[in-house]
C-alpha cells in the first residue's frame, strides 16, 4: 500500500487565511468568535466565527455574482494548497487528480436567500444562477473548473464529518494506488439569518459569554453551553509518497489512518462505542499502538452531550494512557465549521505535530468530573516529542470520522 | 434624456464593475463573461427600471444592443398596452 504525503496545505478560516496566520492564533489562544452584525433582529443568537476576506480581491464582480460565499472560500483555500505544493499539474496529472470535497449545508446563503424572495417578499425573481450556487458540490466542480482537474470530483455531505470524510476516502484513493494525486478539504458557510435561526431552533448554539462574547465556546468545561457556528474552507494536496519524493516535494506531514463508523443510534445523540471504534479502526489503519498518539484534537464541540461522550470515548481506547495524552479542541476559538471542521482541524493537527506545539483549549475555567481528561486548558503547550496525531470528526447522522497523520 | 442602452450600461457598470468604454451596443455578451443567466439577472433588473414586464427570454441575444432592443420593445409594448408577455412578442423581439 502506498504512503501519502500532505504537501499542500490552504485555508480560510476563522482567525487566520493562511495556515501559518491561523495556527499562530491558536498558538496565542485568540478566540476568533464575535458579535455577528446580521439583518435579522429576530435571531437571538449573535455570536459566530466569521472568515474574514475580501471576496473582491480575489474574484471579479461578475464571477462573484454566480459563486456562493461557500464556494468562494472553497476556491480561495484550494488556490492556496495548489500553490504550496508548488506543483505544476502535467496534463497525464490533471485526468487522474481528483477532487473529493465535503460541505453539509453548500450554498446557504444562496439558498436562504432564494426562499427570502420567493415567500419573503413574493417575487417569483429567484435569482437564475439559485440550482447552480446552492446545489452542494458547487464548491467542488469550481475547484476542478479552476484547476482543469478532470478526475473524479466527488461532495461528500455528512454534517459535521464531511471534510474529514472526503480527505480520509481521497487517502484511501492515493493508498490503493488509484490516484498519485487528490485535492481534499471542506467548505461551509452557514452564517445566514435562516441558517443560523434553523441551528438557534435546534438548541445546541451556545448562549453568549456576558462578560466576553469571544469566550462563549466552553469545550470540557463544565458550565459549556453550546456550540457557535464558524464558517471556512480548508483544502490539502494529498500526494503519493515516491511521486512527492520524486519531484522533491516540501513534505508537511504523512497521513497515516483513517477510521470511519456510524452509530446508527440516534440522529444527533452521540455514542461512546460508535466514537471508540472509529478512532479504534485509525489506529489499526496506522498500525499504530494507543500509546503512540501524541495528541488528540477533539471534535470537541462545547455541547454537554458531546464532550462528555468523546470523553468517554477517548477513555475507552486509549485506556490507562489516555491520561497522557494532551487532547484540545480549537473550536473554542474558531467555532465549529461543520462540513469544514475535518480539514480546518486536520490542518491544526498537522501544524501542532510540525511545531510540537499544541494548540489550547481556551475558555475552560470549570471542571466537569465527567471530562476528566488532559485538555491543555488555556494556553498552548510545547510539546516537542509529538511523532502521531489523531483528529476526530463526528457528525449528526451519527457518522464518526478519524485521520492520523505523522510527523515527517 | 438617457436610452435604454445607456441605462443598461450603467446597470453593468454597477453590478459587473466593468469600464464603460467597453460596453458598447455591438459588444458580445461572451465577451463580458455574460452568459444566458446573467441577461436574466439583468433583465429582471431593466424591468425595474422601465416599469415592464419580460416574459421568458430564450437566449438568443448576442449583443448588449440586442438586450437594449429587446427592452424598447418592451416598452413600446407597454405603451401601446399589449402584454408584454405574450409568447409571440417576446420569441420575436428576442430574436432580432
Amino acid at each position: 500500500m502506498n504512503r501519502v504525503a500532505i504537501t499542500g496545505l490552504g485555508i480560510v478560516a476563522p482567525g487566520g487565511n493562511d495556515p501559518s496566520e491561523f495556527f499562530d492564533n491558536l498558538v496565542a489562544g485568540r478566540s476568533a468568535i464575535r458579535l455577528l452584525s446580521v439583518d435579522s433582529t429576530r435571531l437571538k443568537t449573535r455570536i459566530a466565527a466569521a472568515a474574514s476576506f475580501d471576496p473582491r480581491a480575489h474574484f471579479s464582480a461578475p464571477r462573484l455574482r454566480m459563486l456562493d460565499r461557500v464556494s468562494q472560500l472553497a476556491l480561495i483555500a484550494a488556490a492556496q494548497a495548489v500553490e504550496s505544493a508548488a506543483f505544476n499539474f502535467s496534463d497525464d496529472e490533471r485526468r487522474t487528480t481528483g477532487v473529493f470535497f465535503g460541505t453539509g449545508m453548500g450554498g446557504a446563503k444562496t439558498t436562504d436567500e432564494g426562499y427570502k424572495t420567493f415567500y419573503g417578499e413574493d417575487s417569483d425573481r429567484i435569482k437564475p444562477y439559485t440550482v447552480l450556487m446552492a446545489m452542494n458540490n458547487a464548491a467542488a466542480g469550481w475547484i476542478g473548473i479552476e484547476h482543469r482537474l478532470t478526475g473524479p470530483n466527488l461532495t461528500f455531505s455528512v454534517a459535521c464529518s464531511s471534510s474529514a470524510v472526503a480527505i480520509g476516502e481521497a487517502w484511501l484513493r492515493i493508498r490503493s494506488g488509484t490516484a498519485p494525486l487528490m485535492l481534499a478539504g471542506g467548505a461551509e458557510a452557514p452564517l445566514t439569518p435562516g441558517t443560523l435561526k434553523a441551528w438557534e431552533a435546534l438548541k445546541t448554539l451556545a448562549s453568549e459569554d456576558p462578560i466576553d462574547p469571544s469566550a462563549s465556546c466552553k469545550p470540557f468545561s463544565r458550565d459549556r453551553s453550546g456550540l457557535v457556528l464558524g464558517e471556512g474552507a480548508a483544502v490539502v494536496m494529498l500526494e503519493e509518497w515516491e511521486h512527492a519524493a520524486r519531484r522533491d516535494a516540501f513534505v508537511y506531514g504523512e497521513l497515516v489512518g483513517y477510521g470511519l463508523s456510524t452509530d446508527s443510534a440516534h440522529i444527533t445523540r452521540p455514542t461512546v462505542e460508535g466514537q471508540a471504534r472509529a478512532m479504534r479502526l485509525a489506529l489499526d489503519s496506522a498500525a499504530a499502538a494507543p500509546e503512540t498518539i501524541g495528541y488528540i484534537n477533539a471534535h470537541g464541540t462545547g455541547t454537554q452531550a458531546n464532550d462528555a461522550v468523546e470523553t468517554a470515548a477517548i477513555r475507552q481506547v486509549f485506556g490507562a494512557c489516555a491520561e497522557g495524552i494532551p487532547v484540545s479542541s480549537s473550536k473554542s476559538m474558531h467555532g465549529h465549521l461543520l462540513g469544514a471542521a475535518g480539514a480546518v482541524e486536520l490542518i491544526a493537527t498537522i501544524l501542532a505535530v510540525r511545531t510540537g506545539t499544541i494548540p489550547p483549549t481556551m475558555h475552560l475555567q470549570v471542571p466537569d468530573p465527567e471530562c476528566d481528561l488532559d485538555y491543555v486548558p488555556n494556553a498552548a503547550r510545547t510539546w516537542q516529542d509529538i511523532e502521531l496525531a489523531m483528529t476526530n470528526s463526528f457528525a449528526f447522522g451519527g457518522t464518526n470520522a478519524v485521520l492520523v497523520c505523522r510527523r515527517v | 434624456m438617457k436610452t435604454t442602452f445607456d441605462v443598461l450600461r450603467d446597470i453593468m457598470v454597477r453590478d459587473y464593475e466593468l469600464a464603460p468604454e467597453r460596453l458598447q451596443p455591438e459588444t458580445p455578451l461572451a465577451d463580458i463573461d455574460v452568459d444566458s443567466l446573467a441577461v436574466m439577472e439583468l433583465v429582471f433588473s431593466l424591468e425595474d427600471e422601465f416599469n415592464v414586464t419580460a416574459g421568458d427570454t430564450d437566449s438568443a441575444f448576442e449583443t448588449l444592443g440586442d438586450v437594449a432592443m429587446y427592452i424598447d420593445r418592451l416598452i413600446a409594448e407597454r405603451d401601446a398596452g399589449l402584454d408584454g408577455d405574450s409568447p409571440a412578442a417576446t420569441g420575436a423581439a428576442a430574436r432580432e
